[in-house]
């Protein structure tokens, strides 16, 4: 290639890298009884749902057309962040508490209109992990936390009949089932890999420790969190759990079986087993988390985001105040089973009375969400090694905490 | 556009060539009869033709090659995506960074023992499943063919779920023969010392049919008149492999090294499906570490530093090949 023809070729690649992005549209909003067509991305199972609610809502709203696109989880994150950066982001999106802070950075998010949505009227854990530095950027749409889940036919094989409370009984529980019930394992918890911190989150915030705290600073080697992470190994060190899990495991199969008698699953494990292991009706339970210095279990979810370049934000607002008003959740929670985020809508029906329901319901008042960093993902990557460590035998709970400290106080400044 | 007058003169210059010194009669005859169509009809037609793959390889070859070679000297990260010109520049330090990157050199030495044990398993193995179709076996070679072939057109999805089933350790293929003999069985995949050859079992099991492939090809490329003579000069099976299938077959296992080679230094699939790196980053690769530094945690000039350290070692790697590998042939 020529000189000149190089040359060329340079000035339009770094045009374009550069150029390209530049072009959001920062165009007036439209009024809400205006004609228009308001975008909409979801996730998965929500995806193909929405689409139906969205119906029943153009009906009502004959002027407002929803146009819901489904976006596979496995690919949501790179999507959303492509679209960012080409300014093309939808009107509204759902987006897991994970990604709040990102998207927060990334500059996108308009933040929540406070005199429509009212912090009081969501889960505390909900709303905060909407919230970035004191800004609320996304309503809750629906809550999820894990509980314990237990086969209550094994257990009684075993000699126990009631649910484990806490640390100690939980793994008197997971011997007995080994033992007498002849299950393979005691409970399924995940030893390595990504995510692994999912798990481990019922352990660290029962016995009162955390990542990072409130200030900002990294605490995992607090001896809080040491304890938490010593529990967890021992399941490994006793054999209680299996030590390599293939990325992508699905527990319920196994639970069916009556391999795996315990794990802690979402709200969505109530379905798939109803639905999957119809054998085992009647024969498992769910429990709060068992406590140490209290029960207290990760909460998870998603919200609903409107995009700072969108032009149809006042009906952006009033889209997602008819999906999360008390009538809007309730109806969802009957379409998806997602967990409500507004408390009002779990005083009727089949939220208001159904065991199971109440067992999670509780898990929330006191769930706690991660926290909205930017780099939180990199910094659960750190955890997740520390725990790899201790599972595989490779250090002790305390060596490898102080490890993942030095290496996110780096990532937290 | 100045990259058109740039290399302009070339496609005119090749189409001479074998028109007038091939058939030296037929030129003057064809220029005096019919006249040609201008060079500047020529070329115009000549980048008509070119355009669509000119645009594609633009616009997704040399366009990220270029960006991500920028980006690789720059801090790019999460907040650049929406505000690229506000990366800072920073020079080498992303390269000077990951020299001193446990977790990159650690890759860089998973990566280099795939390689190493995994490329020479699947030239010999290839050659040999090859050479073994392509002389016994008369009725069921075709059969046998597509048995071999079919891992490398099966999506690494469906791979990856028969080789968990394999590798289990509780219930597993493996698992079965070990108990039934009265031992415990290894948990491969989760295993640090175990997980890589585990890796490599696959990759090798993966790829071996393309390379077979390659060398069916060539042995059949080989003049039956060569076996036969040498035949008759009384060499046996062994020798005639020796001394007329190796050395006729040279330029088919150059090729199968280098691209095998290139292949495995860039792996990807396998430990991304089977292990995500684990346990303990045991079969954490560059490719996947690059990944995962790139798209889990946005250090998108770090990662891009990361893909042009690759290449230099791919490059440098392959050169070294061809030179080593054609010298023998001489």
């Amino acid at each position: 290639m020529s000189r000149t023809a190089r040359t060329a070729s340079v000035g339009i690649a770094v045009a374009l890298a550069f150029g390209i992005t530049a072009c959001g549209s920062s165009g007036a909003d439209v009024a809400a009884d205006k004609k228009q067509t308001l975008t909409v991305w979801a996730m998965g199972a929500e995806g193909e749902k929405l689409a139906d609610v969205a119906k029943v809502y153009e009906k009502s709203h004959p002027n407002i057309t929803v146009k819901v696109t489904p976006v596979g989880w496995d690919v949501a994150h790179q999507k959303l962040v492509s679209a960012a950066a080409a300014g093309t982001m939808p009107d509204v999106a759902q987006m897991g508490g994970s990604y709040m802070g990102e998207f927060s950075e990334l500059g996108v998010l308009e933040p929540v209109d406070t005199k429509t949505f009212d912090k009081k009227d969501f889960f505390p854990s909900g709303w905060n992990q909407g919230e970035v530095d004191g800004t609320a950027y996304g309503v809750p749409w629906y809550v999820d936390t894990r509980v314990l889940y237990y086969r209550t036919d094994l257990a009684e094989k075993a000699g126990i009949d009631k649910a484990p409370t806490n640390w100690k009984e939980m793994q008197d529980l997971a011997t007995a089932y080994q033992k007498k019930a002849g299950t393979k394992w005691g409970l399924s918890i995940q030893p390595s890999g990504l995510d692994t911190v999912q798990n481990f989150y019922s352990f660290l915030y029962s016995a009162g420790g955390e990542i990072v705290n409130d200030k900002g600073e990294a605490v995992i080697d607090s001896p809080e969190a040491v304890k938490a992470l010593k529990e967890y190994g021992s399941y490994f060190d006793k054999g209680l759990s299996n030590k390599s899990v293939a990325p992508g495991y699905d527990v319920v199969k196994d639970f069916g079986n009556g391999r795996v008698p315990m794990f802690f699953g979402g709200p969505w494990h109530v379905t798939l087993l109803n639905e999957g292991q119809p054998q085992i009706k009647g024969k498992w339970a769910v429990a709060n988390v068992p406590a140490d210095k209290s029960s207290v279990s990760m909460a998870g979810g998603s919200s609903l985001v409107v995009s700072k370049d969108s032009e149809h934000k006042a009906a952006a607002t009033e889209f997602i105040k008819y999906l999360t008003d008390a009538k809007g959740q309730a109806d969802w929670y009957e379409r998806t089973k997602d967990l409500p985020a507004n408390t009002a809508a779990w005083t009727s029906g089949a939220l208001s009375d159904d065991a199971n329901l109440q067992v999670f319901k509780k898990q929330m008042d006191t769930a706690k969400a991660a926290p909205s960093l930017a780099k939180w993902t990199e910094i659960t990557d750190k955890v997740d090694q520390a725990i790899a460590k201790v599972t595989q035998g490779k250090a002790s709970a305390q060596d490898a905490l102080k490890t993942a400290q030095s290496q996110i106080e780096g990532l937290v400044k | 556009m100045s990259t058109m007058t740039g290399k302009a003169a070339q496609p005119a210059k090749v189409q001479a060539g074998p028109g007038t010194s091939q058939s030296p009669a037929a030129g003057p005859q064809e220029r005096r009869g019919r006249k040609r169509p201008s060079m500047g009809v020529q070329n115009a037609a000549g980048w008509l033709f070119s355009t669509p793959f000119l645009v594609l390889f633009t616009v997704f070859m040399a366009f990220p090659i270029l960006a991500t070679l920028l980006m690789s000297f720059t801090d790019f990260g999460l907040r650049n995506v929406t505000h690229p010109l506000d990366a800072n520049f920073i020079g080498f330090e992303n390269y000077a960074n990951l020299f001193g990157d446990e977790k990159f050199l650690k890759s860089l030495f998973n990566t280099a023992y795939f390689v190493v044990i995994g490329v020479p398993l699947t030239i010999f193995l290839g050659l040999v499943v090859a050479v073994l179709l392509n002389n016994g076996i008369d009725r069921a070679r075709t059969f046998f063919r597509v048995g071999f072939y079919a891992p490398v057109v099966t999506t690494i999805v469906a791979v990856a779920v028969v080789w968990r089933f394999v590798l289990d350790p509780s219930d597993g293929l493996i698992a079965g023969l070990f108990t039934e003999v009265g031992l415990t069985p290894p948990d491969f995949l989760g295993s640090e010392t175990l997980a890589m050859p585990s890796m490599i079992a696959m990759a090798v099991w993966r790829n071996l049919g393309t390379v077979m492939v390659l060398f069916i090809a060539g042995l059949q490329a080989i003049p039956t008149e060569v076996r036969e003579a040498a035949k008759l000069d009384g060499a046996g099976v062994w020798h005639e492999f020796r001394r007329i299938t190796v050395p006729l077959l040279r330029p088919t296992l150059l090729y199968a090294t280098v691209i095998t080679t290139i292949g495995y230094l860039n792996v990807f699939e396998e430990p991304f499906v089977m292990t995500q790196g684990g346990p303990s980053d045991s079969t954490l690769t560059v490719s996947l570490n690059m990944y995962r530094e790139g798209f889990n945690f946005f250090h998108m000039g770090y990662a891009s530093a990361m893909a042009y350290v690759l290449f230099v070692v791919i490059m440098g790697i392959t050169v070294l090949q061809l030179r080593l590998l054609k010298d023998n042939t001489k």
